[in-house]
């Protein structure tokens, strides 16, 4: 498991990629999800106002 | 030839429905794709003969760049059909386009620097390939700025649409940075064909593109429907779909 961590002495460069990589995947989607919740909270606002 | 397909593309209501039930489908094969690739590269892939564990970079940072450039060029082409054609979801398309092609132009950024580090002693130089990456990510802020700065969404459509398209320049810069000038950077890698790699590092790499251009499909369709819900809120199908 260490051998695997170590990545033949480059885990130091090689996990701080992969885990800002795979970091803005999870920001880029989480903050796409949270853009739709807004956007329909203000449409259903709108709605309701006008009713 | 009929393009009654095309003309559906530009009806609001029917490119929401539509976002909305693809959306699984495209999120459920990017994460299947993404886990069996992360697998694969991490475990799989043998280590290269002279930069040993730290080439693994490559299954992070090729797809970062490929799709920094990919986001970039759908959204110069999306708003280029909005200008010639004025449709309204042409324009919602870029501006989707926009935060996710940035995200990823600093993720290409990121890995890059982290894998120059080991490779060329230095976490950043003023190469070529680098330089014109950092230009990308400069034309995405402009974009987003030009957007928020003006007040008429009609105007800032336009405009940010011509930055877009005056910004396309850049991407054969980026691609043939390599070729072109002396750079740091390695020269485009042939993954098909005569491959500069063995196809047990390959297959990964590939599935990694794949995983990632499904990716962006995802986010690009949660984005879209919060862009067309914003644009057409006094619409009466939002009445519908929100029911």
């Amino acid at each position: 498991m260490s051998e695997f961590l170590s990545m033949s002495g480059y885990g130091k460069y090689l996990w701080p990629a992969f885990g800002l990589g795979f970091g803005i995947v999870v920001v880029i989607y989480v903050s796409a999800l949270s853009s739709l919740s807004r956007a329909r909270q203000d449409a259903k606002r709108r709605l309701e106002m006008q009713s | 030839m009929s393009w009654a397909w095309f003309h559906r593309f530009a009806s609001p209501p029917w490119v929401y429905g539509f976002a909305a039930r693809w959306t699984p489908w495209f999120g459920g094969a990017a994460l299947l794709a993404m886990l069996w690739a992360l697998y694969a590269g991490l475990v799989l892939a043998p280590p290269d003969y002279q930069q040993k564990d730290a080439f693994r970079i490559v299954y992070i940072h090729a797809p970062s760049a490929t799709l920094s450039m990919a986001v970039y060029t759908t959204m110069a082409i999306a708003a280029a059909v909005g200008l010639i054609w004025r449709m309204k979801v042409a324009h919602a398309v870029a501006a989707a386009c926009a935060p996710i092609g940035a995200w990823f132009t600093v993720a290409t950024l990121g890995t890059g620097m982290l894998w120059g580090k080991p490779m060329w002693g230095a976490y950043w130089v003023w190469d070529p390939r680098l330089t014109s990456e950092l230009v990308l990510l400069f034309l995405y802020f402009g974009y987003m700025g030009l957007r928020a700065g003006i007040e008429d969404p009609v105007k800032a459509d336009k405009a940010s649409a011509l930055l877009a398209i005056v910004g396309i320049v850049n991407i054969p810069i980026i691609h043939y940075s390599v070729t072109w000038w002396n750079s740091l950077h390695q020269a485009p890698t042939r993954l098909l064909g005569k491959a500069d790699m063995v196809w047990p590092m390959v297959w990964p790499l590939l599935l990694m593109f794949l995983a990632f251009f499904l990716f962006f499909g995802t986010v690009l369709l949660i984005r879209l429907r919060a862009e067309l819900l914003r644009r057409e809120r006094n619409a009466s199908w939002i009445r519908e779909v929100l029911a």
